[in-house]
Parts: C-alpha cells; structure tokens; sequence
C-alpha cells in the first residue's frame, strides 16, 4: 500500500481551518453540516436505541432507566460543575426576582433552539409553561427517550431554582411528542398546587395535564422549519422574552454534544455497574445493530448516485473505490467538528486518523457504534469486497483503515 | 382552542387587581451595578443619553443605555446614592459589564455588583402609601416620586424608593439586606393583608400585565430599536456627549422609521405570538399590506380586554384602525391603557 494521498481539494482538510469541505472540494454551509450532523448522530442514535430495546425489552424498564440517568446526570452537570449554575443563570438573563423552577423553561427553549428544533414558546410564567416544537431530530430514536429529555429539563428547572428565591415548582410534561407521531414537540409544565392532578412516577411524565385546554397548537400552515438563528423575520438571532439574544454560532457546539445516544449510552452504563448487564452483552448488541444499520444505509442505488452528488465525486472514481466511503466519512467528521489527519487517500485504501476524544463526546461506546456502523456501510455503499476497520490506533486516536479485505468470518 | 392564559385565572386577576384596587407586594429584585471612583459622573455621562450629573444624592433617573448605531442595548434606573456613589439598577448586569469595560478607557471609575447584598420588594396600589408607613420607622408621605431614603424597619436599615412599574400613582420598592429577607417577607405579608391586598406571585402579572396596561416596557420590547421609536427620546441631553450621539441624532433630524402603537383584541381565545415570548411576533396587517410586529400581548384586568403593542412603520397605523394579526382582528389604540 502507497499510503499516498491522491491530489484533492483542500489537503489541508480538517485542519480546522476550512469550513465542511469534501475531498473533492463540494462545500457545505455551516448551516447544513449543523442540521447534518444532528440528523446523523440520531440516525446512529436510533440504532443504539434498538440495541437497548433488546438488552432490556420491557418498555417501562427502558423509560424508568432513562429517566432516571437524565434526571441525575443533569443534575450532576449543575451540582458539581461550580459556578454552573450561576453562569446558566447569567447567561439565560434569569431576573432576580424569579421564583422558583419555571426559569427552567428558558433553559429547554434556548437548548431546543440551538439543537435546531424550532418552535415557540406558548406560555411562559410562575405557575405554567408552554412550549411546542415543530422539528426535532430526536423523533425517530423512540418515545422512552422523549421521556427522557423531559427529566433532564425538569433536572435543569430544579437545579436553577436552587439558585433562586423560594417560590412555585412546576412538573414538567410532555403531552405530545413528534417521537411519538405528533405533529408537534409540546411541553406543558405547570404547578401542582395551583392545577393539581394525580401523582404519577418520575417516568410517567407525559400527561395529562390540567391545562389542555388553554394548549395554543400551531397549524401546520404556520409551522418552522428553521430555528430562530437561521430564519430571516428574527434577524437571524435567537431571542428569548428575557432578552438573551446569540446568533448561529451557538448552535454548533451544541449540534456535535447532545443527541440521543448521549441519553441511551449512560443509561447503559447505569444498567452495567447495577450488574442488570455486562460490558460485553452491551457491546455485542450494539454491534450486530449498528452494523445492519449501516448496511442498510446504501442499499439502493439512488442513494449512492445522491451521495455521488452531494459530495462532488467525479466520474473517474468508479463505484469500486474506497475513497467513496472515504469522502462520505469525512464530511461527518468535519461536521462534527472532530479533529483528523488523512494518512492516506486512494484508489485502493483510505486511512484517517481521528481524535478519539472528539468522537466518543465522553461515551467511549460511541466510537465502537459509530465503526460498526461505517463498517456496515462500506459494505453496501462500495462492495463487500471492500471492508472498514480499526488498525494500529496510536494513543488518543482512532485509526481507521477503508480497503479491500477478505475475512471468512465477518 | 387557545383559552386565554389570563382571563379565566383567577389567582393572576386577584394579583393584578389587589395592585390596582388596595396594594400588591412582591419580589422585585433587579440587579444593581454600584459605580463609583472620582471620574464616574463623567463616565455615566457617556453610557447614558440623559443627563447624569445633576441628579442630587437620593434621587435617580430613567434613561436607556444605547450602542453606537442608537439602538437600545437596556433601559435602567440610575440612582445617586452619594456625590460619587451610582446605583445602576438592570436586568441585564453581564452584558452591561462587558459594555462598561469596553468604553471605560482610563477614567478612575469602578463599578461592582452588588445585588447578592439586597433584596427588593415592591409595594404598589392606592393602599401602599399606609401599608409602607404601617412598617417603616419614619413616613414616608413626603418622599417624590424617584427619590430614595434611608429608613428601618423591625430595626432594620432599609432603603424605600417611591417608584414602580405598574403605573399607580402610589408604589414604592424596598431594598432589605437579603438575609433579613424571610422575616421582612412575614412582615410585608402580614401588613398587605391587614389592608385586604396580597403577595402578587405571578412573573406575568409584575412583569406584563401590570406594566403594559401602564405603557410600560419591559426590556425585550426594546431591544433593537432607538429612543426615538419607542417615545423615549424626552430628556435627552444632546449638548453632552454619549455613546450612540451621531447615529441618534441622524434619526432624530430624519425621523424615526417605525413607532410602537397600543392594540386590543375583542376576540378573548387568540393565538398571537408577542415579541415578549422571544420570538419574531406576529405579522400585522392592514388592508393586506405588512406594517409591522406585534410586540407584547397579554390582557387588561382593568379593561377586559386582551392588549399590547405593535412596533410599526411610522404613520402606517393610527387609533381606530383596524390590523389583523394571525386572523384575529385588532383595533389600534394609544400605547396606555389605564
């Protein structure tokens, strides 16, 4: 093997100095690598969920371990993080004279802003919120993890109401949810001593609520589809009715940071040092998921000549060619703003080298989930002659090798 | 569909009304920046469009803070506490630091946050004169409107300023150290209650209702626009020099291009999106043509009547007219409801 990289453009790829560029120079605007990148990382968070959905098969089990694990590991972030609190606080323009956790929905709102799901706020007060999203890129993981994502805000919402004057909690609910198949995202929270309602487990935290009818539900006619940054009537600035105002720039940390696995795979870890599952079972589940996944992702033939498209790939590369999945890996990574080296780029093998802190984002598994899912798509997206694998990592890294491979057992 | 969130409450009503019929008494801590140091009149002079200097020792000013284009970044109260002694009062301390930082080149002048020591309650409605004189050592009948006073209460040192966002004749808001707080609650609790008022406990009712029935902005109405937009350019001292001069002076000579209009909507169960919830606001139209945004919507208690504001092309709306926003039809109003 050369280890050669073929002329391309920019070689300085991934230097951190270009924007989403792919090998053969097609560029992509930050705005779609951020709504890219968030698309991906739930699409490979979907297959984790299945994964989960075998290791622990009853849907409630599932929820309750979700719940729980968000609920502790946000709270965890405002605990033990100091000065947390008080920067979110600061930077979110909670006033001082806000009692109590309501305050949390201008953490959800701001965070669903910058994760590109574009909304509004309904109501904002002591006593009752309302939010409704009309995108959410988490909708195809499952409803366990909607459910999951409310005790995070509410986590948020209590943790920031510690800082704060004694006043009024609310309980957040998701009432609908586009996981779920509805139209919109809708978070509902109100106080349960002014619209008391049953009491329910942690998990149960999809309603009912005492306030349906005071709902305001958006018509599909005057939904969004981009956040507020993006969208030219808000002068391409989130806003929120405090007056925290930012631009597109604080989408992107967020975009590569939170996505679904990054609910799933805690919770897993969770269940592993409870001894309800082993390290082993975890990763070979994810595996054999992972690796359909990927399969399946190339399986028509349209979809390659898209991809041949969106990437730029001329015609002198033919359809036997590993830089094919080479490009395609690299624009992922480059959205993900994860740091790489191109060892070598041509016709006959691929090697990057990528920073494995970036990728795993505090998950190692994720860096496993992601190479089985690569793995899988090399196999439809080139041939089955073709194979993708972890070979001589140096340390901190992730070494990956795309080239033709014979291997009687895979 | 679309019940109003504020006509069939009856705890946000109670508020309200207890503010406008006896009093109403809530915390209403805003964040307070001291600034001080023997150049800080002068410094004050360049952040703030209206003249800083000739406030007296206990007396305090309304006046927004703007950035070089005129646009409003904030609009605070300034408080001469002593002859070098500035209280900015803000809600938006952390942006107003960096502002400071940037524009205080080598003037002896240092500036502090010192919400963390004080909490302040506002007092506000017909009956917050006698409530406030039922607790403080001395009475207050004689304080001006903007004017702040040492006094006590229980033995404790207090400031009383008569101010307050509600627009009632009669308020007052009462800075306490913060630990004293829970105890001076009880107190505050117990002497509205002798007067048939009560803790006003809604963030929508201090910080909306109340306010916007008055005309009153709270400060995301503001946020990119000047002075001159939003009827705040009375007071102005353009023979001094401040941060925003040129740019403001240009709209002045021009004049404005928008203006911000009262509207109030019949129709009870609507669905208006208000600028005061962070977003873009609703569209206005009138006779199907673009002619601004709706700024804040909430409801009127004293009226019956959902209101608000629209920030509009200058001379596109005038009282009476009739704009549809989201469907639902409004009438254009003056900007004070009460």
């Amino acid at each position: 093997m050369s280890k050669k990289v073929d002329p391309r453009m920019p070689k300085e790829v991934g230097t951190g100095f270009y924007p989403v560029k792919s090998p053969w120079d097609k560029m992509i605007s930050y705005h779609d690598a951020a709504h890219y990148v968030q698309r991906y990382t739930n699409i490979v968070s979907a297959a984790i969920m299945q994964a989960f959905r075998m290791l622990v098969p009853d849907y409630v089990e599932r929820s309750k371990a979700m719940c729980t694990n968000a609920y502790n590991r946000l709270s965890y972030v405002y605990n033990m993080i100091p000065g947390y609190t008080e920067m979110n606080a600061d930077q979110l323009h909670m006033h001082p004279f806000m009692r109590g956790n309501f305050v949390g929905g201008l953490i959800g709102d701001a965070g669903d802003e910058d994760l590109l799901m574009c909304g509004r706020v309904n109501d904002f007060g002591t006593y009752r919120a309302e939010k409704e999203l009309d995108v959410c890129y988490w909708d195809i993981i499952g409803t366990e993890l909607c459910r999951s994502t409310t005790q995070s805000l509410q986590a948020c919402a209590d943790c920031a109401s510690r800082l704060r004057p004694d006043g009024p909690q609310i309980e957040y609910h998701m009432v609908e949810a586009k996981g779920a198949g509805d139209r919109h995202c809708r978070i509902v929270a109100e106080c349960r001593k002014k619209f008391p309602m049953p009491e329910h487990e942690q998990w149960e935290c999809f309603g009912p609520v005492a306030t349906a009818d005071q709902i305001k539900d958006t018509k599909e006619e005057d939904t969004v589809s981009e956040s507020m940054m993006f969208r030219e009537e808000c002068d391409y600035l989130f806003s929120n009715g405090t007056n925290m105002e930012k631009d597109w720039r604080s989408a992107y940390p967020m975009v590569t940071m939170s996505y679904g696995a990054s609910y799933i795979l805690p919770t897993l870890d969770d269940l592993i040092r409870e001894g309800r599952l082993t390290s082993e079972q975890v990763d070979y589940a994810i595996h054999c998921v992972c690796e359909a996944a990927g399969k399946a992702t190339f399986i028509d033939d349209f979809a390659k000549a898209g991809l041949r498209q969106w990437l730029g790939v001329p015609y002198s590369i033919s359809a036997d060619d590993g830089r094919l999945m080479g490009g395609y890996l690299e624009m992922f990574i480059q959205s993900l703003h994860c740091p790489y080296e191109v060892e070598a780029f041509n016709g006959t093998e691929c090697i990057y080298v990528i920073d494995r802190a970036a990728l795993a984002n505090n998950m190692p598994k994720m860096v496993n989930a992601y190479v089985w899912f690569w793995y899988g798509m090399t196999k439809s997206l080139v041939n089955a002659q073709w194979s993708l694998w972890e070979e001589d990592s140096p340390e901190g890294k992730l070494r990956i090798k795309i080239a033709k491979k014979v291997d009687k057992f895979c | 569909m679309y019940q109003n969130v504020y006509k069939y409450d009856e705890m946000k009503r109670s508020e309200h009304m207890a503010v406008r019929k006896t009093v109403g008494w809530y915390l209403w801590t805003h964040q307070i920046v001291e600034v001080t140091g023997g150049d800080c009149v002068k410094f004050l002079e360049m952040m703030f469009p209206k003249n800083i200097g000739n406030l007296a020792v206990g007396r305090e000013r309304y006046t927004t803070m703007l950035d070089e284009k005129g646009e409003i970044i904030d609009d605070v109260v300034v408080f001469r506490m002593e002859p070098e002694k500035f209280w900015v009062s803000t809600l938006f301390r952390a942006e107003m630091f960096v502002w400071f930082a940037a524009h205080k080149g080598d003037l002896d002048v240092t500036w502090t946050d010192v919400t963390p020591q004080w909490e302040m309650y506002a007092v506000q409605g017909p009956k917050s004169l006698e409530m406030v004189n039922s607790l403080a050592a001395s009475p207050v009948d004689s304080q001006k409107f903007f004017e702040i006073k040492e006094n006590e209460i229980s033995g404790v040192s207090v400031y009383i300023n008569r101010a307050g966002f509600t627009g009632e004749k009669l308020g007052y808001e009462i800075y306490f150290p913060k630990a004293e707080a829970p105890e001076m609650e009880k107190k505050l609790r117990a002497a509205a209650e002798a007067l048939g008022g009560k803790e006003v406990t809604e963030f929508q009712v201090m910080a909306w209702t109340l306010p916007t029935e008055a005309g009153f902005y709270y400060m995301r109405d503001l946020r990119h626009t000047n002075p001159f937009e939003v009827g705040l350019e009375n007071g102005i001292n353009w023979e001094k020099d401040f941060i925003g001069k040129e740019a403001l002076m240009k709209v002045r000579d021009e004049g404005p291009a928008r203006e911000v209009v009262g509207f109030t909507v019949e129709e009870a169960d609507v669905h208006i999106k208000g600028r005061h919830m962070g977003n873009e606001g609703e569209f206005v139209y009138k006779d199907g043509e673009y002619v601004g945004r709706c700024m804040k919507i909430v409801y009127s208690y004293v009226n019956e009547i959902n209101n608000g504001t629209i920030i509009a092309a200058k001379g596109a709306l005038k009282a009476g007219d009739k704009v549809l926003m989201h469907g639902h039809e409004a009438v254009i109003t003056g900007t004070r409801f009460i």
